[in-house]
């Protein structure tokens, strides 16, 4: 489930121009130090919940400085849609192994655990979960809402649609982008402290399975859109979820992963998307 | 330096000179961005293991299970190796190659190399899960002593033939209409197709060369090592071969070379010998080397795009010129 | 094939994106031996019609026969072999090819290009190299860059793509000719140099399917003119019958 978030995040900047691998390498770098840094607040005796926070914080100022002072320039530079994918991927694995000695290759788990469930229905659910779904919800009516009833929101889908256009109308483009970088990292801080909290235990090496379920939920409900990634993100998360009840948890990814493929081979455009990830025309 | 460690150095080069020229001609000459490009080694490899190893029900080799094993004699394991790249990038290409974006493409490729990994190290009953299979038998071992010298010498050897051959590959493709059509496709690809030009045939016939030369490299590698596990082939080495083509010169295929010598060789050097001075703790030197190669690719793109050796202008000799332009059928129908 | 024929023929043409009629409708024909003109203010779905002409997107309906065959449901390299050609309005110059690269690339013949062909050698394929080299530079010659042959062509000045990419066209012998906005970006000087090119093409039986903005460049080179407005076409004749109609002044020829 704190997949949603995320998911929604990668439609949000995706939609908003910026190179889609951009977002989904800073996503997977973001989440698992998100979660070291909530790990270590809530460690030092910090409620989770106040953690999260810091990690949404932390992750909004960090995918802003990264972009600012590595994405930017090098896109001023002229450097290609492709460039840009080995950039990023780059900078991701630069930062997660200079936090590898630092954080050191184990698992994490928070110390603060509600173990008691809570039946609804044939639905057995615990606290933490129904925390989750709640805080899903809240983020995307809020994503929601910025997009279709605020200026800023209207200044973003039209920077998306059309960056030169928006631009020649006075639109300040470089500022939304700098936000919309605010609000991806901040939902992927939230998401990696989410996620950590949904499953037992977490480590760096868990960033990487988080991609593919990510890119996999963006892709299925129509590149660049953010009402698709959302419903991408709730397919997905169910199926995956279901997966590993009935087979094993060891292939939930191999499940995403073979959406993901059918998704491809089926309909590449995605489920909402008319264009989406197909090849633009010139 | 004894003749071990030296055969391991030249072995090693060999192997990611061969794969550096076949992601060239993937990403430096197509532009396609192979992310998955160390899973086409790894198939080269496992199948060059189970064609030559005997069946796991073997008196040594039953602490292992895996599929096959045909004890078939060499070259067969390195022939099959190739194969396997090769046909692992059909279904690959068909999938990713086919409609999706360019940067869609390279993230779903990416993917694809995580998932594979993921896939061989949990079933087990396939290649033996995460253990990986040991064993090998290494190519003409029953007509040779491997420990000895001289058995050093033919590996290099035959490393040395099977560069020569990728070489010979290489540069024929680069050379010929069909590089100056790859390169056409890379600069703009719809440009290409309103040329008449298919871009995602052409994909598919430069994943599947450079599936095959991996699959070979590949099977090399595992013929010298003997064993071979999925924590060889995560999805980082795959990175650091980007590297290596980006630092020496995409499209260049001497720059393959010299990116092959200056990074993945070069690399693995300069941290076996700070591993020896016992820098730091444990985790600090491999992290440190990521880090560097990242620092490498970024400073590259941006200071020197085109790599140490950039693509070389292909200029042409002075000829005839064919003043009388009727040959253009459309002006000549009336 | 008789010359009455049409080169090309476009019923009830329609393109839709996310519920917008880009193009709505579109029924022309375009006759052999003629620059036709297609004019029309920014947004009327010109250049999207150009592109489901050569297959750059496909048609959401619709039919389009080219040469007596419907290429409708044809992807666009295919219909480039059949000699349905079309430039970009963006440049779209092979940027680290050499100019004489740009045009041997586009040609269609070379034993060479394809993969058995490139690993059997240079001796295999150099006949028809040598060929298409002789005739890419007479078209360089024709077209004053011969000078350039080995400039990259990224390298070139606006007008000087422009001339690149309609040699490279040429290079695949087309029936049909589109050209999206020939002139934009290209220096004063020149267009007029250009435009002399275009037409001795014209003149030596060459069709061509124009987008052009300038008026008297339409005016000096397009008989026929389409003039297309919201998806629509709204008008088609000469020039001065155009010019009569006062809808169609209203909806572009004015403002």
């Amino acid at each position: 489930m704190s997949l949603l978030i995320a998911a929604f995040g990668f439609g949000l900047v995706s939609m908003s121009v910026i190179a889609l691998a951009a977002v989904g390498f800073t996503m997977q770098f973001g989440i698992t130090n998100m979660i070291n840094l909530a790990y270590y607040l809530n460690k030092a005796g910090i409620s989770i919940w106040i953690a999260m926070l810091g990690g949404a914080a932390f992750g909004a100022v960090f995918s802003f400085l990264i972009n600012r002072f590595v994405y930017a320039p090098f896109q001023r530079k002229g450097t290609a849609l492709l460039g840009m994918v080995i950039v990023s991927l780059a900078i991701s694995l630069m930062i997660s192994n200079a936090m590898l000695p630092i954080v050191g290759y184990f698992s994490v788990s928070y110390r603060e655990r509600f173990s008691h469930l809570l039946h609804v229905g044939a639905l057995a659910l615990t606290v933490n979960q129904i925390a989750i779904i709640v805080l899903a919800m809240g983020v995307m009516l809020a994503v929601h809402g910025l997009l279709r009833y605020t200026r800023l929101g209207k200044a973003m889908r039209a920077t998306a649609a059309n960056p030169t256009l928006a631009r020649n109308c006075g639109i300040p483009t470089q500022r939304v982008i700098d936000v919309v970088w605010l609000i991806t990292g901040g939902l992927c801080g939230l998401a990696g402290v989410v996620a950590a909290l949904d499953s037992d235990s977490f480590m760096i090496a868990s960033g990487a399975g988080f991609l593919i379920t990510a890119l996999a939920a963006a892709v299925l409900g129509g590149a660049g859109q953010p009402y698709g990634a959302m419903i991408g993100a709730v397919v997905i998360g169910l199926v995956t979820e279901l997966s590993a009840a009935v087979w094993a948890p060891d292939y939930k990814q191999v499940v995403a992963f073979g959406i993901l493929v059918l998704v491809m081979v089926l309909r590449p455009q995605g489920l909402l998307a008319k264009r989406g990830a197909l090849a633009a025309a010139g | 330096m004894n003749t071990y460690y030296a055969a391991n150095l030249l072995i090693f080069a060999g192997v990611d000179i061969i794969a550096c020229l076949a992601l060239n001609l993937q990403f430096g000459v197509s532009g396609v961005v192979n992310f998955s490009f160390i899973i086409f080694q790894a198939a080269g490899a496992y199948a060059a293991a189970i064609l030559s190893m005997p069946p796991d029900t073997a008196p040594d080799y039953s602490f292992q299970i895996y599929v096959g094993g045909y004890q078939l004699p060499f070259p067969i394991p390195w022939i099959g190796g190739a194969v396997a790249g090769a046909l692992l990038a059909l279904p690959v290409g068909v999938v990713v190659l086919r409609r999706l974006r360019a940067d869609y493409q390279a993230i779903a490729l990416l993917v694809t190399s995580i998932i594979a990994n993921t896939v061989i190290n949990n079933a087990r009953p396939l290649l033996n899960g995460a253990a990986g299979v040991a064993l090998v038998p290494q190519p003409l071992q029953d007509q040779f002593n491997t420990n000895a010298n001289s058995y050093q010498y033919l590996y290099i050897a035959l490393t040395a033939i099977c560069v020569a051959l990728v070489w010979f590959v290489a540069a024929r493709i680069v050379n010929s209409p069909y590089g100056r059509t790859l390169r056409a496709m890379r600069d703009n690809e719809i440009a290409a197709t309103a040329l008449g030009k298919n871009p995602t045939a052409l994909k598919m016939t430069i994943f599947t060369v450079g599936g095959a030369i991996a699959g070979l490299s590949g099977a090399i590698l595992v013929g010298f090592l003997t064993v071979w596990a999925p924590s060889t082939w995560l999805y980082p080495e795959t990175i650091i071969l980007f590297a290596a083509v980006i630092v020496g010169g995409r499209g260049n295929n001497l720059g393959a070379i010299l990116g092959a010598l200056l990074v993945p060789v070069g690399f693995e050097e300069v941290t076996r010998l700070l591993g020896r001075m016992n820098v730091g703790p444990p985790n600090l030197i491999p992290a440190l080397e990521w880090v560097c190669i990242g620092l490498f690719i970024l400073g590259f793109l941006w200071f020197r795009p085109k790599g140490v050796l950039p693509e070389p202008r292909h200029v042409f000799a002075g000829g005839p010129i064919e003043e009388d332009t009727r040959w253009i059928e459309g002006t000549r129908a009336s | 094939m008789p010359l009455s024929e049409p080169m090309l023929t476009a019923r009830d043409v329609h393109r839709h994106f996310e519920g917008m009629h880009a193009v709505d409708g579109v029924s022309i024909e375009i006759e052999p031996g003629r620059i036709t003109g297609l004019i029309g203010p920014n947004g009327a779905g010109k250049s999207t019609f150009m592109a489901v002409l050569a297959g750059t997107l496909p048609a959401s309906s619709g039919t389009i026969v080219f040469r007596g065959e419907d290429i409708t449901r044809l992807p666009a390299h295919q219909r480039a072999r059949r000699g349905l050609v079309r430039t970009f309005q963006l440049p779209s110059e092979f940027a680290q090819l050499t100019v004489l690269e740009n045009l041997l690339v586009a040609a269609p013949d070379n034993r060479g290009e394809s993969l058995l062909g490139a690993l059997l050698g240079k001796r295999y394929w150099v006949a028809d190299e040598n060929r298409l080299v002789a005739q890419a530079r007479g078209l360089l010659k024709r077209f004053g860059l011969l000078a350039k042959e080995s400039d990259y062509a990224g390298m070139l000045s606006g007008g000087q793509k422009r001339l690149v990419e309609i040699m490279r066209a040429l290079m695949l012998r087309p029936r049909l000719l589109l050209l999206d906005e020939p002139m934009s970006g290209v220096h004063p000087s020149i267009v007029s140099e250009i435009a002399g090119y275009l037409e001795t093409l014209r003149d030596e039986g060459l069709t061509i399917l124009m987008v052009e903005h300038e008026l008297h460049m339409v005016d000096r080179l397009c008989d026929p003119v389409i003039v297309m407005a919201q998806g629509k076409v709204i008008g088609q004749g000469g020039m001065a019958m155009l010019r009569k109609q006062p809808e169609i002044v209203e909806a572009y020829l004015v403002g």
